[in-house]
């Protein structure tokens, strides 16, 4: 599949409210390249976005970009929750940076966020205690931030975002540090919170995570969003051909295009990669095809379709971890 | 309008009681130094209007810049705080605070020399003085990029205008530094000092401290965003 630029115009989903708008949004660090270029992107209520790119894409960036942090060079953020001040209000977001008051208890530095957002006092900690019991740190509710493992903190800056029942979440790889439980709370938070109404973006490496949980996917690469739309509609124009990429000793002679049933090399100008829909079941006929053809083979990667394989084809590159 | 800020202040202040013991404790111990050392009473006066100016301002500055490089700056405005009552908040509650810390040591460079009444007035222009000192220290850490620099820029600050306030001079009545130290902030802490030291009073040492209790808090609201912002780039940074 060739890269192309694919701007991000998906339509609401029917009858549902768009939250915010990202319209030819163009941003740069000063004196650096650009890091967001023509970025449309339109999030409504109930969604659930993901973005999915290599560290350095633009992935945080446009995170920040939704909170209306940053001054474009060209383009707006736009929508009903943008014109509420302050954002915070109704935009809950859980960054990279796991800043909290520290010699404070874990339980005090939620409460302080609630408040912050404008929850009333007698039914923040309510809130507080629930959303804890929820995400496991109901033992260490009273327990200093400093004492926290870097995974309680983490989690505790989730709750803080999600505290107020903030009308759209921008999470910034929200199971970095996360065990398997609180991982799958988590998806059952959100998921719930989507149900109710509200949005999520959601920059993430976590494939499962997205997979179980993305209404949508935006594929972001340099700073543009190069591919976009439901799993589904993703993985239908993908396909659903298993690869297999054969590092072989470049002494061979000319591999024949055609090898057996259905298994396809498509690619011999580096590793062969091969193509099947037969799944892994085709790879000992490859392998035998191989050693006839006197290739010396010296590894095998078998890539099954799914979002990783969609992100290394539409941007040639590996995803990290 | 909800003090958060002021009260997390507080909590923060009270979740650290070494830290407080220590801010109680070596102020005491200077001015007791200081108080018991034989040193001329204008001296005293001026060490102590130092001591106390230079406890507010880095300790507005550096806590600030400290949170800004960690985040948690960010994260506060993010959360629905808006830079005008952060800023404002953190300057009141750190006044208070420090004020508070203060007291003991005022007390004992007092001690003896002044009525209820008067000491009552004192431990206001404290409270006073100590607020402007940590504004200054908020408008300060907005032009630093580092703890270091953020220290440089307080000290730098905060000497001039006890220079200016006329701390490090001796009294000129007739010259027109007369109103410079008129119109500076600390004139009526270091009046204060000087008349516990029974070296007397000078013009009207109040209205400088006014003023200032107007300029800064309007210069804060007004600068809250771009504060914010450069602090938000120190963090990036």
């Amino acid at each position: 599949m060739s890269r192309a630029k694919i701007n991000e115009t998906v339509a609401m989903k029917s009858g549902l409210v768009s939250l915010i708008k990202a319209s030819g949004f163009n941003y740069r660090y000063p004196s650096g390249p650009p890091v967001l270029i023509d970025i449309d992107l339109e999030v409504s209520e109930g969604e659930i976005v993901a973005l999915l790119g290599p560290n350095g894409a633009g992935k945080s960036t446009l995170l920040r970009a939704l909170l209306n942090e940053l001054k474009p060079d060209s383009g707006a953020i736009t929508g009903s929750l943008i014109s509420v001040r302050p954002s915070g209000v109704l935009i809950g977001y859980a960054g990279e940076e796991s800043a909290h008051f520290n010699s404070l208890t874990g339980a005090q530095n939620a409460h302080f966020f609630a408040r912050a957002a404008g929850v009333e006092k007698d039914e923040a900690s309510g809130l507080v205690f629930g959303l804890m019991s929820l995400v496991g740190l109901s033992d260490e509710a009273d327990k200093v931030v400093s004492s926290y493992s870097f995974g309680a903190k983490r989690k505790l800056l989730l709750l803080e975002a999600l505290v107020h029942q903030p009308k759209l979440l921008l999470l910034d790889e929200p199971t970095v540090g996360l065990d398997p439980a609180s991982r799958d709370a988590l998806a059952d938070i959100l998921r719930k919170r989507s149900q109710e109404g509200s949005a999520v973006v959601m920059a993430s490496h976590d494939l499962n995570f997205l997979e179980q949980l993305a209404d949508r996917i935006l594929v972001i690469d340099r700073g543009r969003i190069v591919s976009s739309g439901s799993q589904s509609e993703l993985l239908d124009a993908l396909g659903t051909a298993t690869r297999f990429q054969v590092s072989v000793d470049t002494d061979y002679k000319e591999l024949p295009r055609y090898f057996g049933e259905d298994v396809e090399l498509v690619d011999d100008s580096g590793p062969l990669v091969f193509e099947t829909s037969r799944g892994q079941a085709a790879l000992p006929e490859i392998w035998s095809a191989l050693i006839s053809a006197r290739v010396k083979i010296l590894g095998v990667e078998v890539r099954e379709p799914g979002l990783a394989e969609l992100f290394r084809r539409v941007t040639g590159k590996e995803l990290p971890g | 309008m909800k003090f958060l800020v002021v009260a997390i202040e507080f909590r923060r202040a009270l979740a650290r009681p070494r830290l407080l013991a220590l801010n109680v404790m070596v102020p005491v111990m200077l001015v007791l130094a200081v108080s018991l050392g034989g040193a001329p009473k204008f001296h005293a006066a001026a060490v102590y209007t130092v001591l106390f100016i230079l406890f507010g301002t880095f300790g507005s500055s550096i806590p600030l810049v400290r949170d800004a490089e960690a985040g948690l700056f960010g994260r506060i405005i993010r959360g629905g705080i808006p830079p005008s009552h952060l800023l404002m908040q953190r300057a009141v509650g750190g006044g208070v605070i420090d004020g508070l810390q203060l007291l003991p040591a005022l007390t004992i460079a007092t001690l003896g020399s002044v009525s209820l009444n008067e000491w009552i007035m004192a431990v206001l222009i404290l409270w006073s003085s100590v607020w402007i000192a940590n504004l200054l220290g908020n408008l300060v850490a907005a032009l630093a990029r580092s703890l270091a620099e953020t220290a440089l820029f307080s000290a730098v600050t905060a000497l001039l205008l006890l220079h200016l306030s006329g701390v490090f001079r001796t009294p000129l009545p007739d010259s027109s530094w007369a109103l410079v130290e008129a119109l500076s902030p600390f004139q009526a802490l270091h009046d204060m000092f000087l008349g516990v030291s029974s070296v007397g009073t000078r013009g009207e040492p109040l209205l400088g401290l006014f003023i200032w209790m107007l300029v800064l808090p309007a210069l804060t609201v007004c600068l809250a965003r771009p504060i914010a912002s450069s602090l938000g780039t120190a963090a990036d940074a």
